[in-house]
This record gives C-alpha cells, sequence and structure tokens, in this order.
C-alpha cells in the first residue's frame, strides 16, 4: 500500500466514481479524491528518510525493444513538487466550485487525471517515463481550456499546444538519440542514466533538444509569447494550477536531466545564463505596463521563473537548492495570487487591474492576504520568496559578479509592478458597481489563510525544507565532484 | 492455404446470396467466412499448404499479416449494412467483392513467388476499383473508381516490368532464388517492384491518387483502402525486403530513407489545407506510411513486431477515424470540417472516440500510435539513423495542427445541437477500437507479446 503507485492511481479512481455518479456531487468527489490525495502523500512524507535513496518505488517492466521500465518513486527533489501539486488541485477545485453551474462532470474528470498525470510526471524515475508523463500532462489541460476557458481560448490553447508540442518532440528526439548513444539496453533510473560517460558534443545536442523543450514549457524568454494569452484566455480555476505547477515542469525536469548534461551545461553556463537574465528584465518590464490582471501575473511568472533557471544554470550548491526551494515557493504564491485575480473577477466580471479600485477599504480581510501574497512575491525577507531568491543570488554571485548585480535589479522591478498592481487593485476611487460586493466567502477565506501561513511558514522555518533542498542538491554528485 | 479456399468459396456463395429476397443473411455469413478464415489460421490448418509449388507460405510473420487483414475485413464488414437499403443485389455484390480482396491480400503477404505477388495485387486492386465506384449515382464515386482504375492498372504494370527484369537478372519469379551477384540490372528491378507496391501505399511521390480517390470513394471503402490496401502492400513490401534485402544496394536504402521522409513532410504539409476530413485522413495516411517505411528500411529478422504494432496502432485509430468519419457522413451529408463542429455536444461517444484516434495518430502518449513511434524510431536510431529521427520528429509536429484542429471544432459550441446516437453494436465496436489504442498504449507487452 506504502507504494508510489497508489498515490498516482488515487485520483484516477476518483475520476472514475465521478464518471458513474450524478453530475451534482462531482465537484465534492474531485475535492474528496485531491484533498485525501494531499493526506495520502503527506502520510508518504512522514516515512521519508534524508537519504539518497528512491523510497516508495514502484517498476515494472514496460516498453519492449528499449527495454524501459515504468517506474515511479520518492525522493529529495520530487517531493518538492509532488507537495505543491497535492496542494494546490484543491484549491483549484475550491475555486471552480462557485462556476459549479457552468461545469459538467468532464471537467473534474479531467482535472484529475491532469492530477494523476502530474504525480506520474513528478515522481518518474526514468527518461521514458517521464517523457510520457510530460506530454500526458497536456492533454487533460488542453481540453479543459479548450471546454471552459474565455473568448478567444482556442487560438490561445491552440498556440499552446503546438509550442508545447514542439519542446516534447525535440525532448524525444534527445533521450532517443542519448539512448542510441549508450547503447543501454534496460531503462531503469536516473542514477543509471547519470553515470553514463557522453562527450560533450554530444552533450551539446542533447542539452539543445531538452532545453528548448523545457523552456517552452515553463516558459522562459524567448518562448513564453504562448504563455499571456494562455493565462488570460484560459479558465480561471485551471489557470491557477498551471501557473502554480505547470510551470514548473520545464525547471524540474531541467534539474532531471542535469547530470546527464552537466559538461554541457558548463560549458554554455554564460550565454544561457544571460539569455535568463535578458529574460527576467524584460519580462519584469512588461509587467510593469500591463493593465491586465492574469497577463501581469503570466509576466512576473515569466521573471521568476527566468530566475529559478538562472539559479539551477549556475550550477552552483547555493543556486540549485534556492531554486528547487523557489519553485515550491513561487507555486504557492503563484496559486495565492491566480486564486485572488480569479476572486476579483468572478466579482467585477473586468480584468483590467483598475476594475476592482478602491475594494481594499470594504475588504481589509483580502486586502490584507493580497498584501502577503505580493510581499511573498516581491522576495520580502521571512516570507517563503526571500530565501530562495537570495540563495539564487548567491549562487549568481560566486559564479559573476554581475549577473547577480542584473538579476538583482529584477527585486527592484518586482517591487515596482507588484506594488503598482497591489496599489491599483486594491485602492483608489472607489468604482461605484463595487459597492456591493460579495464578501469573500469562507472558503476562499480558508484556502487564502492556508496559504499566507505556509508562506509566512516557509519564510520564518525554512530549514529543515532548506535541507531536504540540499539533499536534492546532494544527490547532483558528479556536480560536486566537478566543483 | 484453407483459409484462402474458405474465403474463394464463401465470396461466391455470398454473390449468389443476392438472388434471395432476404438480405439479413448476407452480412452474418460474410463475417462468419472471415472469422473461419481467421480461425484456420490461428489453429495453424496446414491442408492444402503446399498447392502451387510453394509459391506462397503461410507462416510466421505473414500468418501475422494476414490475421492483421482479417481482423481489419471483421470490423469493416459489420459497416456494409449502408447498402442493405439499397437491395439484396447490391449488397450481396460489395460483400462478395470484399471478402474476394481479402484473398488478394493474403495472397500479397504470404508469397514466395512474384507471380503470387502480381496475382494477388490484381485480385486486391480489381477488387477494389469496383468498390471505389460503389455509390453508382454519385459522379464523385465514379470519378474516384475510373482515377484508381487507370493509375492502379499504371503501378501494376510498373510493377509486371519489375519483375520481369527481376527474371532477367536472376533467372526465376522465386524471391530467394540465389543471386551471385548484385547487378545494376537486378537493382532497377528492386526499384520498379518498389514503385509498383508504393502506388499501393501511397507513398510520395506515388500519391496524387490517394486524396482524391478516398474522398470519392463510400466511407467504409475509403476505410477498406486505407487500411487493408496498406497492410497488403506493406506486407508484400516487407516479404520482399526479408528476403532480398541482404542484395540491395546501398543507393536504394537511401533512395527509400529520401522517399520515407519526403512522404512525412509532404503529406503533412499538404493536409493542413484540406477542408475534407477524407482528404485529409488521406494525407495524414501517407504520413503514417512514412513512418511505417522508416521502420522497415532498418529490417532485421527479430524486429517484426515493430512493423506489426505500427500498422497495428495505424489500423485501430484509422477504423475510428474513417467509422466516425462515415456516421457524420451520413447525418449531414458531407465530411468537411464544418461538419464536425459542436460533436462533442450532440454526440460526445463519438467525440471522444475519434479524439482518441487522433491523438493516437499524432503520436500522443499512453497510446499506441505514440509507442509505435517509439519502437519504429529508436530502432532507426539504434542502427545510427539519427537525423532520420530528428527530421520525422520535427516533421511530425505538422501534423499536430491538422489533427488537433479536428478536436478543436468538435469542442466548440454551436448553436444548433441536436443530439444523437450511434447504433449500440457499432458503438460497442468503436468503444472496442479505443479500448484497443489505449490498452496498446499503456501495456505495450501485452501487444508485442502477441506479435512475436
Amino acid at each position: 500500500m506504502d507504494s508510489i503507485l497508489s498515490l498516482i492511481l488515487f485520483p484516477l479512481f476518483f475520476a472514475l466514481l465521478i464518471a458513474f455518479l450524478n453530475k451534482k456531487y462531482a465537484a465534492g468527489i474531485a475535492l474528496t479524491g485531491s484533498g485525501l490525495s494531499l493526506f495520502y502523500f503527506l502520510y508518504l512524507l512522514s516515512g521519508f528518510k534524508n537519504s539518497l535513496k528512491v523510497l516508495n518505488e514502484f517498476s515494472i517492466p514496460w516498453i519492449p525493444g528499449i527495454e524501459a521500465e515504468l517506474h515511479f518513486g520518492l525522493d529529495s527533489l520530487s517531493i518538492f513538487m509532488l507537495l505543491l501539486t497535492c496542494l494546490v488541485f484543491p484549491i483549484g477545485i475550491l475555486a471552480s466550485m462557485k462556476y459549479e453551474e457552468h461545469r459538467s462532470k468532464s471537467y473534474y474528470i479531467l482535472l484529475l487525471i491532469g492530477l494523476t498525470a502530474l504525480l506520474g510526471f513528478f515522481s518518474a524515475q526514468n527518461d521514458i517515463t517521464f517523457y510520457v508523463f510530460f506530454e500526458l500532462a497536456l492533454i487533460p489541460f488542453y481540453f479543459i481550456i479548450l471546454m471552459y476557458g474565455g473568448s478567444n481560448r482556442k487560438k490561445a490553447v491552440f498556440k499552446f499546444l503546438m509550442f508545447t508540442v514542439f519542446g516534447s518532440f525535440l525532448m524525444l528526439a534527445a533521450i532517443i538519440y542519448f539512448h542510441s548513444l549508450t547503447g543501454i539496453n534496460k531503462t531503469s533510473d536516473w542514477a543509471m542514466l547519470y553515470d553514463m560517460e557522453i562527450s560533450l558534443s554530444a552533450q551539446t545536442w542533447i542539452l539543445a533538444g531538452i532545453f528548448i523543450a523545457f523552456a517552452i514549457k515553463s516558459p522562459l524568454f524567448p518562448f513564453h509569447t504562448w504563455q499571456a494569452d494562455l493565462y488570460s484566455e484560459g479558465d480561471r480555476p485551471t489557470i491557477i494550477i498551471i501557473a502554480a505547477v505547470l510551470s514548473k515542469m520545464g525547471l524540474f525536469g531541467l534539474l532531471r536531466f542535469f547530470n546527464v548534461v552537466d559538461d554541457a551545461i558548463l560549458h554554455y553556463q554564460m550565454p544561457l545564463i544571460i539569455l535568463c537574465l535578458i529574460g527576467i528584465i524584460y519580462a519584469a518590464l512588461v509587467a510593469w505596463r500591463q493593465s491586465s490582471m492574469s497577463r501581469l501575473l503570466a509576466y512576473s511568472s515569466l521573471s521568476h521563473m527566468g530566475m529559478i533557471a538562472a539559479g539551477i544554470l549556475t550550477a552552483s550548491i547555493s543556486g540549485l537548492q534556492g531554486s528547487i526551494f523557489q519553485m515550491l515557493s513561487h507555486g504557492i504564491v503563484a496559486a495565492g495570487l491566480f486564486f485572488i485575480v480569479d476572486l476579483i473577477m468572478f466579482r467585477t466580471n473586468n480584468s483590467s487591474i483598475y476594475g476592482s479600485a478602491g475594494i481594499a477599504s470594504t475588504q481589509p480581510k483580502l486586502a490584507t492576504y493580497f498584501f502577503l501574497l505580493c510581499l511573498a512575491s516581491v522576495g520580502l525577507p521571512l516570507t517563503s520568496g526571500f530565501i530562495g531568491e537570495f540563495d539564487i543570488l548567491l549562487g549568481l554571485a560566486n559564479t559573476n559578479i554581475y549577473l547577480s548585480a542584473i538579476a538583482g535589479l529584477s527585486l527592484i522591478f518586482g517591487a515596482i509592478y507588484t506594488l503598482r498592481f497591489y496599489q491599483k487593485s486594491m485602492f483608489g476611487e472607489m468604482i461605484e458597481s463595487n459597492n456591493e460586493w460579495a464578501p469573500i466567502t469562507l472558503n476562499e477565506d480558508y484556502v487564502l489563510i492556508i496559504l499566507v501561513i505556509l508562506v509566512l511558514a516557509f519564510g520564518f522555518f525554512p530549514s529543515s525544507w532548506l535541507d531536504l533542498a540540499d539533499q536534492a542538491t546532494a544527490s547532483f554528485v558528479h556536480l560536486k565532484s566537478k566543483i | 492455404m484453407l483459409s484462402i479456399v474458405i474465403l474463394t468459396i464463401f465470396a461466391t456463395v455470398v454473390l449468389y446470396l443476392g438472388f434471395l429476397k432476404n438480405r439479413n443473411i448476407i452480412i452474418p455469413i460474410a463475417l462468419f467466412a472471415v472469422l473461419l478464415a481467421a480461425y484456420c489460421l490461428l489453429s495453424n490448418q496446414n491442408l492444402w499448404n503446399n498447392w502451387f509449388m510453394n509459391m506462397m507460405e503461410i507462416k510466421d510473420s505473414s500468418k501475422a499479416f494476414s490475421l492483421l487483414i482479417l481482423f481489419t475485413a471483421a470490423c469493416i464488414i459489420p459497416f456494409l449494412n449502408v447498402f442493405k437499403k439499397r437491395g439484396s443485389e447490391e449488397l450481396a455484390d460489395f460483400s462478395g467483392i470484399l471478402l474476394y480482396s481479402l484473398i488478394g491480400g493474403i495472397m500479397m503477404v504470404s508469397y514466395s513467388d512474384l507471380i503470387i505477388l502480381f496475382l494477388g495485387l490484381e485480385i486486391l486492386s480489381i477488387a477494389m476499383y469496383i468498390l471505389a465506384g460503389a455509390d453508382r449515382k454519385k459522379i464523385s464515386s465514379s470519378e474516384a473508381s475510373m482515377k484508381y482504375f487507370i493509375i492502379g492498372a499504371f503501378a501494376s504494370a510498373i510493377l509486371l516490368f519489375g519483375i520481369s527484369l527481376y527474371y532477367a537478372s536472376s533467372g526465376s519469379f522465386r524471391l530467394d532464388v540465389t543471386v551471385v551477384h548484385s547487378s545494376a540490372l537486378l537493382n532497377l528491378s528492386y526499384l520498379l517492384i518498389f514503385c509498383g507496391l508504393a502506388f499501393k501505399i501511397a507513398l510520395v511521390p506515388f500519391h496524387f491518387w490517394a486524396p482524391d480517390v478516398y474522398q470519392g470513394t463510400p466511407t467504409i471503402f475509403t476505410a477498406t483502402m486505407a487500411t487493408i490496401v496498406k497492410i497488403s502492400a506493406f506486407g508484400a513490401l516487407y516479404q520482399f525486403i526479408r528476403i532480398c534485402g541482404a542484395n540491395m544496394s546501398e543507393w536504394l536504402y537511401w533512395l527509400l530513407s529520401f522517399v520515407a521522409i519526403l512522404s512525412i513532410f509532404l503529406a503533412n504539409i499538404m493536409a493542413i489545407s484540406q477542408h475534407s476530413v477524407k482528404r485529409l485522413l488521406a494525407y495524414s495516411g501517407i504520413a503514417q506510411a512514412g513512418f511505417i517505411l522508416i521502420g522497415l528500411l532498418q529490417f532485421q529478422p527479430d524486429k517484426t513486431w515493430i512493423i506489426l504494432y505500427y500498422l497495428v496502432a495505424y489500423t485501430l485509430a484509422s477504423l475510428a477515424c474513417f467509422f466516425a468519419c462515415h456516421f457524420i457522413e451520413v447525418k449531414n451529408g458531407n465530411d468537411d470540417h464544418s461538419a464536425f463542429k459542436g460533436l462533442y455536444y450532440s454526440n460526445p461517444f463519438l467525440a471522444i472516440v475519434l479524439s482518441i484516434a487522433l491523438i493516437s495518430l499524432s503520436g500522443g502518449p499512453l497510446t499506441a500510435g505514440f509507442m509505435a513511434k517509439l519502437f519504429v524510431l529508436t530502432n532507426a536510431a539504434q542502427i545510427g539513423n539519427i537525423a532520420l529521427v530528428v527530421f520525422a520528429l520535427i516533421l511530425a509536429v505538422i501534423s499536430l495542427y491538422y489533427y488537433f484542429r479536428i478536436i478543436n471544432l468538435m469542442f466548440t459550441r454551436t448553436n444548433i445541437e441536436h443530439s444523437w446516437q450511434v447504433d449500440m453494436p457499432y458503438k460497442g465496436l468503436l468503444a472496442l477500437l479505443s479500448i484497443g489504442t489505449l490498452v496498446a498504449g499503456i501495456a505495450p507487452y501485452l501487444l508485442v507479446n502477441l506479435l512475436k
């Protein structure tokens, strides 16, 4: 029962349940399913020991010909993202419950399939399993947005699909190339793949394939053009999940494949980091001038992703550790911010940041939560956002102090656009129609309280999680020997 | 051999059943014949197996190809029901001719003498020319039949030319004859035989007939063309490469690789601008054939299952597509893109079946189509053709565009949504095809062990 497989199949079971029961129970079952997944994951986590070993493993022979195994397991890297996934899904489902009359059973079924795909992706223990679930995660979200998104959703989601699949086919080519090089007859786990000796030129090709794939998925500049469209046209509760979890898939993949292509990363470190930095500054400047809430958050997310990617590419202990921690932190903060955007847009039906002006005077609670999340997004000390960014900047400084200085600029820009966003949407002249705002419901209150507590808890007491991130970093054995 | 005899007898019987007033027994009898033939193959009946001086041998791989042909036919035959209202004569004619075409298919995949290949190809093709014109009153159907006939005759002539050159250079029609040295004439004969078969498969640059003929032919027989004819022609090509591959010179391999890449590229580009879904599926079939050809080029005796797996995956998905197309055509009168609009809201079952099939064709994860592409490409990469793999994958991205455009349309709401249903037995068949696609994609070992 302790096998990771039961966690992965858990949501699928509830999806089946929804399919066979009445529509009015669908949301409740989906919420229960995702909530129980969270608790089940926490139970697995309680048995997790700090070690380099992969725990709660599940593996069976899967694909003949390349002798790949279907292999899942918990390790110190995957638990960060699994925690985030399990945490964000109930929030997304809670947010979607207020649109209940527009949602059919298929919505919740697809969401739960998406949860299964993501759990499988983050716990995948070899590259073929990783690839299949990387692609699989796209499909349910594609269908959800296709059916429930905004007016221009078809174009946005199509762009998203074409971009992502282009990237993932490149990754598939890289994986096939990698396999043909090493002549692996049995694809079982990451450690085995990391042990392969590959020449620098071959690594460069593999890096080119996977970097484009992950840069599209995250997204990173200049592969980001699908993002703002999708975030503003997509179904908002789903965008909470996409912004918080799916955007980490690319970075997670980069971490997973780090050891395979470490020589190439060290060799091309400078140009890649500079690309990330351009993206960070560019996205921050664009975010500054946005008047649509979703678009602003999309560009803010792009800026943060660039930062995390730069941290990974420094190939230093602190940079990697900070990146891993920041992936979790940004996930929580992004989920909170998109949750608030959804909550505001549900009431005002206006995507402009000016649409809810002056609401702070009648909704002080909301304004407080929003403010704390904004601070975490900016990276203020004692919030979760600070620790990760600090580590990343430290890592960058160790590589090159100027890079660190430029990346540091993004903190300032970040403060500008985030606080501008907060100020315009919460303060100012109250719009007439906003007087009869429905107060935030109990559900929304709970979600926001939990998120704010998490943000503060990770900010005040990061050490146990930093230890785990350190564990994850320590698994990059090759790296340590090279530095 | 026994299965061919059974099919011949039943096909003739079915033809004469047209004289009876009772239309209801024709389809069950045809179905019974196909299943009986499949049973004979499965149970290793070796009655009359050595007839015709071993000019054809049904064993191992050719048995698998034959079974695949029979399985596909068993899926198609129930749909002949649409001809029921036209009277028992036509129903009997088309059922009988379809059964005859299977004989040709089985001969094509199990020949060991080129005469049998030609015979099989002609039996299959002539049956298909007639079936293409089954909608006699429609000008497009007659046009398709005529086009197919003229181009098909041309292809047969090229094949025959190749066979005669083979005879000239090797002194025998048999495939397994020992060739002393690989001469230019022999390679030319290989090339011509390949061209003849490529016409039937519809590989670029021999593909021009495919979209026109597919569009005009009644959808059920388009499905036959896209599956049974392709399987047979690939089976024939497989048999040829398996036995004669060693004698082929290097440039022929390069040429075939080039044809494969060109097929994937041109077909995908052309498919983008198609409005008729049947035309689109014709181009998609050409692109898929390019992938199968990549698998064939890297022939190793223990990797036969890769090609079979790809063919099974392709057959499952394209049967589902054509059947869905058939229902849409019956409902809306045409197979235009716009006819698929809002399908999910009027007939969710059909939309889901079609989505799974299209995702499988595009190589989506956990479907048979993905595994098939993975097998073919990893095999090609292991042999060292990594450039081929990268090209094929990048070109496959284009195919996503037209497959998902249909999915996009199906999930678009329209104002007029009359909910309608597919009849129960057909529903079961379609569900079976989808489940097959998913099971083969999630647990490939099941199918692969079967194919091995």
